[in-house]
């Protein structure tokens, strides 16, 4: 358990998602990185069903994570958040009549997982109903888990392999979160954000092959 | 006469012998009134003790008083002195010396009756005659008849004790079966299924899973003879157990260093040892004992050839007949076989397969049963039952992984995934290298004299991990020369060293490898105990340097070099020790000391001349001194002006 960074790199001028992606792992494995294996990442949306006031309804957000295999976690966006065990989703199914699954939001990010000494790096085609969507890396550095004091180090890995797609350090975090330890939810927050992010770019004409 | 003058009063006055009891607040004082005569006699006589003054005496004394002053106020009535109420203290001691009085005089009576015989004698009183005359034969013959009757009481008693006793045998017999039933049961297993008493001696209760049975049979043993004497042994209950679970066995752990002929997997050993018996314990129970460890040595080789065939490793291992074979170092054969010696056969102790007894490890042997112990416990723990439906099974802590998001390195840390197999491996792993370690260390110790090489071994270890910590001294110098110091502990498969000075290195199972480093550590060793030895005696370090790169290549670790310079400058030494080449000492001298001095037109000032200039080579075999640390000693001492 460490500091996570997400971002989501854009693909690369006159190449699909995939060469992207192979580009990506040939950098990495230049690096000095190992492959360990595949990793997934998914969410899945559902509507709370509209209560008497009629006020907005509010989505709930479960997502799965390959790396604590036996965990679910929900989230609210921007709100409280839970972790449960895995027969969460069965108990989704039980709330059928409370929240309803919008089962074509359905995303997730899979692929490749490189260990390079203390550094996690996930490299994941993001894919809405089975179309591929945009490209999620995710560096993880496992030695640390008060994000101040890591965040900067992170970026310096992220710029050495990812150029200069490497993002600036995500800015949603109060003063305050900086030096408190990380737990499970917060890859998964951020997740959310690029989730969300690749949702609201697929409602414009999407540039499949720019 | 008185001459004129009114006649003077004299008073006369005695003196006040009176107490004072009071003096009131006029002043005026009270007297204590003084006792009469009376009343002083009184007193005094009241002071003597007359003995025996008890009350009842008293009493009588005083009705006789009373009755005698009656009697006698009646006749005298003149009121003489000596009645009067006064004198009754005196009544008492006149009776009382009375009666003394009358005992002596008897007693005085009766002593001259007895010593003078004068007027009286004493007589003896007489026997009654008539109780002297009756004839003997009367007296013999009732005293027969006493007896007889006396010993007719007797011989009935000890009739009735044998008939009791016999009673007693005869039930003991019958009820020493239930008796012995009894004991059985409380030991193990038993229920009646019909009419025959069967028994379980399986660990099924105990969280095993084998499929066998395991079921025995009790059979009272009634072919005794009663009249004949009772055979020491004899048990009214023998029990049968299965045929196949007959004899003991013993699971043998063995590694060698060669694989025999492949001809000769598959044997059956039959080192038979005796089976211990417990003084007081009976026959059934050892035999029930020894098949119950039959039962146990099954089902752990069925186990372990069981995770054999399962498991996939680099080597395959071998499992024939009896026996596991596995290969956990190259060159080297771990062999796990089940020694089953069925029935009471003594004749196949002369094998011809007897290799070293010694070579098995009792150890491994132990650890096995203890390990199935284990597993059967894992079956029955609580951790696994009660549990709830929706948590997986295994470790309780597992059903927090999903609340609290447990990454994939903490669900793994808590699943048990090695089998017995694995882990009996491991550790035989780990005692061959680490008897291989210690091998090593003592030979060197024992081949090398000059630094000395020690070990100590740390007492506590893991079955996966041991450690000892190396030191290397020279004799003489364990003080000053203590730089190096190694950790090492010894794993499954590699041996991990960390150095004092921080190095940490990984050697491997290779036995050479230990050697070799531990070869340059000594090499280094004497040219840091140069540099201690130089701090010491006041030398100065000129250079130092743990691998020099000049000199011929060592072909295992490299040389280190040292240069010392003396106090005032004028000697300096140079050693330069490999771990195959053995060390050089080179002593330089100052100019001024050299066979030939160069002349040169250029340097002419004789200051120059206690620089230090050629150098010349010791002969260091033939220097004086036990060790190197010694030698190097003498030599600086040698170099060092007295003055």
């Amino acid at each position: 358990m460490g500091v996570t960074c997400v971002c989501q790199v854009p693909v690369a001028e006159g190449k699909s998602v995939q060469q992207t992606v192979d580009m990506l792992h040939k950098k990495l494995e230049q690096l000095g990185a190992v492959k360990q294996g595949n990793f997934w990442v998914d969410c899945e949306t559902y509507h709370a069903t509209a209560n008497a006031t009629g006020q907005q309804s509010k989505q709930l957000y479960v997502m799965h994570n390959s790396e604590a295999p036996l965990s679910c976690m929900a989230l609210f966006e921007g709100g409280p958040f839970l972790t449960a065990d895995a027969n969460f989703d069965v108990l989704m199914v039980k709330l059928k009549s409370h929240f309803q699954n919008a089962k074509s939001h359905k995303v997730e990010s899979r692929g490749a997982r490189y260990r390079y000494c203390d550094f996690l790096v996930k490299v994941g085609t993001i894919a809405m109903s089975s179309s591929a969507k945009g490209i999620s890396v995710e560096v993880e550095y496992c030695a640390c888990v008060i994000p101040g004091d890591c965040l900067n180090l992170i970026k310096e890995f992220m710029q050495s392999f990812l150029g200069s797609n490497a993002p600036e350090m995500p800015s949603n975090k109060a003063e305050g979160q900086l030096y408190t330890p990380v737990d499970c939810v917060d890859p998964m927050s951020q997740y959310l954000e690029l989730f969300g992010k690749v949702r609201k770019q697929q409602v414009l004409p999407s540039s499949g092959v720019r | 006469m008185m001459s004129g003058g009114p006649a003077v009063r004299v008073s006369i006055e005695s003196s006040c012998e009176r107490q004072v009891q009071e003096v009131s607040l006029d002043g005026m004082e009270t007297y204590v009134p003084p006792l009469s005569m009376s009343q002083n006699l009184a007193k005094l006589a009241q002071r003597i003790d007359f003995g025996q003054s008890s009350d009842s005496d008293e009493e009588r004394t005083d009705r006789e008083k009373r009755d005698e002053w009656s009697t006698r106020e009646a006749e005298e009535d003149e009121g003489t002195v000596k009645f009067q109420p006064s004198l009754w203290p005196w009544d008492s001691v006149r009776n009382n010396l009375r009666s003394a009085l009358t005992e002596m005089c008897v007693l005085h009576d009766v002593l001259s009756v007895v010593k003078e015989k004068k007027y009286m004698a004493l007589d003896p009183v007489s026997q009654d005659p008539t109780v002297a005359k009756t004839p003997q034969v009367f007296q013999l013959i009732s005293k027969k008849r006493s007896l007889a009757t006396a010993a007719q009481l007797l011989l009935k008693g000890a009739e009735k004790l044998t008939k009791s006793l016999a009673e007693n045998q005869e039930q003991r017999r019958q009820r020493d079966f239930n008796s012995e039933l009894l004991r059985l049961r409380s030991q193990w297993k038993l229920r009646k299924v019909g009419d025959k008493i069967l028994g379980d001696l399986s660990y099924r209760s105990a969280g095993s899973l084998f499929p066998h049975q395991g079921t025995f049979e009790v059979i009272k043993n009634t072919d005794i003879d009663l009249d004949k004497k009772v055979p020491d042994d004899y048990c009214p209950l023998t029990v049968q157990i299965p045929s196949d679970l007959e004899g003991s066995a013993y699971i043998k752990v063995s590694i060698q260093k060669q694989s025999p002929d492949i001809g000769d997997l598959g044997t059956l050993n039959l080192f038979r040892r005796p089976p211990k018996a417990k003084p007081g314990s009976q026959m059934w129970h050892l035999r029930l004992e020894a098949a119950q460890n039959v039962l146990l040595c099954k089902e752990i080789f069925a186990q372990l050839s069981r995770e054999a065939v399962q498991i996939k490793s680099q080597i395959p291992h071998i499992v024939v007949k009896n026996q596991i074979i596995s290969h956990p170092f190259p060159g080297l054969q771990l062999s796990i076989s089940l020694c089953h010696s069925a029935g009471e056969k003594k004749s196949q102790r002369a094998s011809p397969d007897r290799i070293k007894p010694d070579d098995h490890l009792y150890v491994l042997e132990h650890n096995l049963h203890q390990l199935i112990r284990e597993f059967h416990k894992q079956t029955l723990s609580s951790v696994t039952m009660p549990h709830p439906a929706s948590a997986p099974f295994g470790h309780k802590r597992l059903r927090l992984a999903g609340p609290m998001g447990y990454d994939k390195a903490e669900i793994s840390s808590w699943q048990h995934i090695e089998g017995l197999l694995e882990k009996i491996i491991k550790q035989a792993k780990h005692i061959f290298l680490r008897s291989r370690t210690a091998r090593t260390i003592d030979s060197l110790a024992s081949r090398i004299e000059d630094p000395q090489i020690q070990a100590h071994w740390s007492n506590i270890n893991d079955v996966y991990e041991s450690s000892v910590k190396v030191l290397i001294t020279s004799q003489g110098y364990e003080q000053i020369c203590k730089s190096i110091q190694l950790q090492l502990n010894i794993g499954v498969e590699q041996i991990r060293v960390v150095h004092r000075d921080g190095r940490v290195i990984t050697l491997s199972h290779q036995e050479q490898e230990l050697q070799d480093f531990l070869l340059s550590q000594m090499s280094q060793h004497q040219v840091h105990a140069v540099q201690q030895l130089a701090k010491v005696m006041g030398w100065h370090v000129l250079s130092f340097s743990n691998h020099v790169g000049l000199g011929p290549i060592e072909s295992v670790g490299n040389a280190s070099a040292i240069t010392v310079a003396s106090p005032n400058g004028e000697h300096a030494i140079s050693v330069r020790n490999g771990p195959e080449s053995g060390c050089k000492v080179l002593v330089q001298f100052p100019r001024s000391q050299a066979k030939e001095p160069p002349k040169s037109d250029v340097v002419q000032d004789g200051k120059w001349s206690h620089l230090r200039g050629s150098y010349k080579e010791v002969h260091w075999g033939r220097m004086e001194g036990r060790n190197f640390v010694y030698k190097m000693e003498l030599l600086m001492a040698a170099l060092t002006p007295c003055s």
